[in-house]
C-alpha cells in the first residue's frame, strides 16, 4: 500500500530537504503572504513568484509528474473559489488572477510538505509556543489518518473478495457500510490509543 | 514482603453487559515470569487492562487488584502505571507518534524527565528491544516487527517493575517471534505474558495460568498443565509440540 501517499518525498535528499524547517515554514507562509498581497494588475509579479517556485521545485528533486498532479488534485477547491469571481463586473480578468494566485499558494504548501517531514514542522510549531494540546491533536491525526488509509484499503479488498456482480446500487450500499464501519472503529481506536496513552503516564 | 501483582475475586462487565470477568484471583511474586493463556473471549486482555487502571468503571470502590500491595484505585493508578508496563495487543494503537524518538519519549517525557535523560533512555531503549538508532524512523513506514519492538521499546523506557504482555508474538515471522523471545528472556523483571504462543510460554514461564469464560481454571507449573492434554482441550488449547520432545511422556 502507499500509505505515504501525501508526503512521499518529505524524506529525499537535496539541499532545499536540508534546509532548517522553521525556515522553510518561515519563507512558506511569507510567500504565501506576499501572493496574496500582490496587486492583481500586475500579472508580472506572479510570474516572478512563479519562477522562484519552478526554481525551488527544481533543485527539491521531487518528480515533476507527482508534484503537478498534487496541484492538480488540490485544484477544485481553488476553482470552487474562483467561480465566485466570475459573478462581479470585469469578472473574468478577477478570476484568472484569482487562480493564479490560488496555485501558487497551492504550490507553496505542495513543495513544503513534500521538501519537510511533519514531524519537523510540529516541532517547529511546538518551539512557536503553539497550545500543546493543538500539537499533539495534529499529529495524532498525521499518525492515524495512515492507519484509517491502510484499514479502509484492507476492508475494500475483503469486500471486494466477496463482490461477485459488480452492481451500483450496490456499490453505494457497500461504500456507505464501509464508512460507517470506519467511524465506529475508529471511535474504538481511539478508546484503546487513550488507554495506551494513560498505560505510559499521560494525564 | 506483597506480591508483585495480586488480584482477589476480581468482577467485570462491560457496560453492554457482557460479564467479562466473574470472580478472578491468583497472585505473581517479585521476578517470576507467568503465562495467561485460554481461548479467544476468555477475559485476557481485560484482565490485563485493569492491571494499569484502564477501565474507568473499575476503579470504584476500594479495589481488587494489588500492585505490590497497592489497591488500583483513582488515587494510585498514575503510581501503578509507572511501575507496570503493558505492552498491547494492536501497535499501531500504542504507536501514536509521527516519530520512533518520540513515540518511545512519551513515557519518559510524562514522568518529568530533563531532556538529556529522556534521550538516554530512549537510546536505551531502543537498544534493549534489538532496534538502535530507530530514533527518526516514522512508525507507519516500519514492518509489523519493526513496530512491535518500538512498542516495546516504549515501554521499557518507563523503567517499569512489571512487565506485562498482551499476545507479543502475534502476527510476527518465526524470526520475528524468536528474536523477541530471546529480548524478553534478557529483561530480568517480573512478567506476565497473555498469550496463544503456547512454545514461548513453554520458553520463558515457568508458570501458568488458564482463563476461560472470565474465570481461572488451572494454575500452576508449566509443563505439567500444558501437558494435559484433556485440560487443555476442553479449554480450546492444546499441548504444544515442543514438550513431547522436551518431556516425552
Amino acid at each position: 500500500m502507499r500509505h505515504d501517499f501525501l508526503d512521499r518525498y518529505s524524506r529525499l535528499a537535496s539541499p532545499i530537504h536540508g534546509l532548517p524547517a522553521a525556515l522553510k515554514l518561515v519563507s512558506a507562509l511569507a510567500l504565501v503572504l506576499t501572493v496574496v498581497l500582490l496587486p492583481p494588475s500586475r500579472p508580472v509579479y506572479l510570474a516572478a513568484v512563479a519562477v522562484v517556485l519552478l526554481a525551488v521545485a527544481g533543485l527539491s528533486r521531487i518528480p515533476w509528474p507527482a508534484l503537478a498532479w498534487r496541484v492538480v488534485v488540490l485544484e477544485p477547491f481553488v476553482l470552487g473559489v474562483a467561480v465566485l469571481a466570475l459573478f462581479q463586473p470585469g469578472g473574468w480578468r478577477l478570476f484568472l488572477v484569482l487562480i493564479a494566485k490560488s496555485t501558487l499558494c497551492l504550490l507553496t504548501m505542495v513543495l513544503l510538505s513534500n521538501t519537510t517531514p511533519f514531524s519537523d514542522l510540529l516541532h517547529v510549531a511546538k518551539a512557536w509556543r503553539m497550545p500543546p494540546l493543538l500539537v499533539t491533536t495534529l499529529s495524532l491525526m498525521y499518525r492515524y489518518l495512515f492507519v484509517l488509509v491502510d484499514e479502509a484499503q484492507r476492508m475494500g479488498r475483503a469486500r471486494a473478495s466477496r463482490t461477485f456482480v459488480p452492481q451500483r446500487r450496490w456499490a453505494w450500499h457497500a461504500m456507505a457500510t464501509v464508512v460507517s464501519q470506519l467511524f465506529i472503529r475508529s471511535s474504538e481506536r481511539a478508546e484503546r490509543i487513550y488507554a495506551a496513552m494513560c498505560a505510559r503516564g499521560w494525564r | 514482603m506483597s506480591a508483585a501483582i495480586e488480584v482477589r475475586n476480581l468482577r467485570f462487565r462491560y457496560g453492554e453487559g457482557t460479564e467479562a470477568l466473574r470472580g478472578v484471583s491468583f497472585s505473581i511474586a517479585v521476578g517470576e515470569s507467568v503465562g495467561l493463556i485460554g481461548p479467544n473471549g476468555a477475559g485476557k486482555s481485560t484482565l490485563l487492562l485493569h492491571l494499569n487502571g484502564l477501565l474507568p468503571e473499575s476503579l470504584r470502590g476500594e479495589g481488587s487488584v494489588f500492585v505490590d500491595g497497592i489497591p488500583v484505585t483513582v488515587d494510585t493508578m498514575h503510581e501503578v502505571r509507572r511501575k507496570v508496563g503493558l505492552l498491547f495487543q494492536d501497535a499501531n494503537d500504542q504507536l501514536f507518534c509521527p516519530t520512533v524518538f518520540e513515540d518511545v519519549a512519551f513515557g519518559p517525557q510524562q514522568l518529568g524527565l530533563s531532556e538529556a535523560e529522556v534521550r538516554a533512555r530512549v537510546a536505551r531503549a531502543l537498544a534493549q528491544a534489538g532496534i538502535p538508532g530507530f530514533e527518526a524512523r516514522a512508525p507507519h513506514h516500519l514492518s509489523v516487527g519493526e513496530k512491535r519492538r518500538v512498542c516495546l521499546a516504549g515501554v521499557l523506557a518507563c523503567e517499569p517493575s512489571i512487565l506485562v504482555l498482551d499476545e507479543p508474538t502475534g502476527s510476527l515471522d518465526p524470526r520475528g517471534r524468536r528474536e523477541l523471545k530471546e529480548l524478553l528472556r534478557q529483561i530480568p523483571i517480573t512478567k506476565l505474558i497473555a498469550t496463544h504462543d503456547l512454545e514461548l510460554v513453554v520458553e520463558l514461564c515457568s508458570r501458568v495460568i488458564v482463563l476461560d469464560e472470565g474465570t481461572v481454571v488451572a494454575q500452576g507449573p508449566t509443563v505439567v498443565l500444558l501437558s494435559d492434554e484433556e485440560l487443555m482441550v476442553r479449554h480450546s488449547l492444546e499441548r504444544p509440540h515442543i514438550l513431547r520432545h522436551l518431556h516425552p511422556h
